[in-house]
């Protein structure tokens, strides 16, 4: 599904990326995990070519992205979703315009764009809050209509930035058990950037650690399931309580 | 309403016109050019989608120097050229050269501002769901700066009316040229009073016009 092919990339003089070829499979949940710095994010940014890399190639869908038209690659990262750890919504534009407006960048006729953002919505259970702005909701409800953006427009992979960094424990749970649910029930392959364990460890079939800019391993995992993480006072107390054992 | 004013009742209202014109003509050409030059600058600023070095260091010198001459300067520099462009140097037509011109350097650099405002995370966003250049503008950049343009333009207007008023050198007219004309020149104060509360007035309507379209348009 994505072949990076000996990419590298730098900025100025810092090379970010040292020479790194990786191939994710179709339904795969795939992890990059490494410290700040370790180069994970621009890996996974040059899957859509956000960056593009100094040398080597990048193919996905099988299209090698790094050799395509401006106009060809706009069309392929229409089947790339992407989600950022800030969420990055247009916050002059409604929940239901936010997720529109990748239907309408990829020229679909206005009815079916209005069926297509309320099943997108439904999917994320947020249909009830179609007129509400960005501002109005709560982070996890950000993230939320973000994925329902990026599966619009039906892509084939979906790339996730620390898509949980700034979101608390409970909801850290719920986002994932949501992208569980896009790979499970739709099929679409997940690439997940994080600096948490729990996260990577939680939901990943396999994954790579990074280190300066290297591939430091790549592991296969039995996901070990989205932790069960109640809202009770009570399990917070008994959370600190163990801790001091 | 007060004798004087009744008596010059005709002048003031062409001189109110003339403003209009003036005004209107330098509001257009901030739109209509100012809006693309600073969304041009901000575009092809470093790290940004049409980075081009080139062009931001030529808009961006043009701009400072157009903004660098003090405004009565930059009218008599601009004669040859106001001739060349409306055939005369003198009157309301001929005034709006000028005045276009500093209209373009002022709001470019206002809307530049504002689009540096827009959170890089958005840019990034659209650029990933495959916007184009021309999307990334209008169905993101403008959508997010809105408040902002809106702002800028208000700020923008109100020195265009102050930059009217100077236009009496040309025989542009206007509420400035007739409050020196009568008022201060012919020494009645009164009418020179009259013609400011207008100004205040006219500037009191446009900011707070401005401002509350701003604010019901930013749901940020």
């Amino acid at each position: 599904m994505i072949k990076l092919h000996k990419v590298s990339k730098s900025f100025s003089q810092f090379q970010a990326i040292k020479s790194i070829s990786l191939t994710i499979n179709k339904g795969e949940i795939y992890g990059i995990i490494g410290t700040s710095g370790a180069g994970k994010s621009t890996l996974l940014r040059l899957m859509n070519l956000l960056e593009v890399p100094n040398e080597g190639d990048v193919e996905v869908n099988g299209q090698q992205l790094t050799k395509l038209t401006s106009k060809s690659l706009r069309q392929a990262r229409q089947s790339i979703g992407m989600i950022f750890q800030h969420f990055n919504l247009v916050a002059n534009k409604t929940v239901y315009d936010n997720v529109a407006v990748s239907l309408e960048l990829a020229k679909i006729p206005k009815q079916e764009r209005k069926n297509r953002v309320i099943e997108c919505l439904q999917f994320v259970g947020l249909e009830k809050l179609l007129d509400k702005y960005p501002a109005e909701l709560s982070g996890g409800q950000k993230q939320r209509v973000a994925i329902a953006r990026a599966l619009a427009n039906r892509p084939e992979v979906l790339l996730c930035d620390e898509p949980t960094s700034s979101l608390d424990p409970n909801t850290t749970a719920e986002i994932l058990g949501v992208l569980e649910n896009v790979n499970k029930s739709l099929g679409v392959t997940i690439v997940i950037v994080s600096h948490e364990m729990e996260v990577i460890k939680s939901i990943c079939n396999r994954v790579t650690v990074m280190a300066d800019g290297e591939i430091h391993d790549t592991v296969c995992i039995e996901p070990a399931g989205i932790a069960n993480i109640s809202n009770s006072p009570n399990w917070f107390v008994e959370q600190l309580v163990k801790g001091g054992e | 309403m007060p004798a004087v004013l009744v008596q010059y009742e005709a002048e003031i209202w062409k001189a109110i016109i003339e403003t209009f014109a003036m005004v209107g003509a330098s509001i257009a050409a901030a739109v209509l050019i100012g809006l693309p030059v600073g969304t041009l600058l901000f575009l092809c600023r470093k790290g940004k989608i049409l980075e081009n070095q080139m062009v931001f260091s030529v808009l961006n010198l043009v701009v400072n120097i157009i903004r660098s001459f003090p405004f009565l300067l930059l009218v008599v520099f601009l004669i040859p050229f106001t001739r060349l462009i409306i055939g005369t140097a003198i009157g309301t037509a001929a005034a709006t050269v000028p005045l276009s011109i500093i209209a373009i350097a002022h709001y470019s650099r206002l809307v530049e501002q504002s689009l540096l405002d827009v959170p890089k995370g958005v840019m990034e966003a659209a650029i990933s769901m495959g916007a184009s250049v021309k999307e990334v503008i209008f169905k993101f950049l403008y959508v997010e700066a809105r408040s902002g343009l809106v702002l800028g333009l208000t700020t923008s207007i109100i020195s265009f009316i102050s930059y009217s008023t100077i236009m009496g050198v040309v025989g542009g007219g206007g509420i400035g040229d007739f409050a020196i004309r009568y008022g201060y020149q012919q020494f009645k104060t009164d009418l020179m009073i009259y013609m400011i509360i207008i100004m205040v007035i006219l500037v009191q309507i446009i900011q707070f016009t401005g401002t509350t379209v701003s604010r019901l348009i930013d749901k940020r």
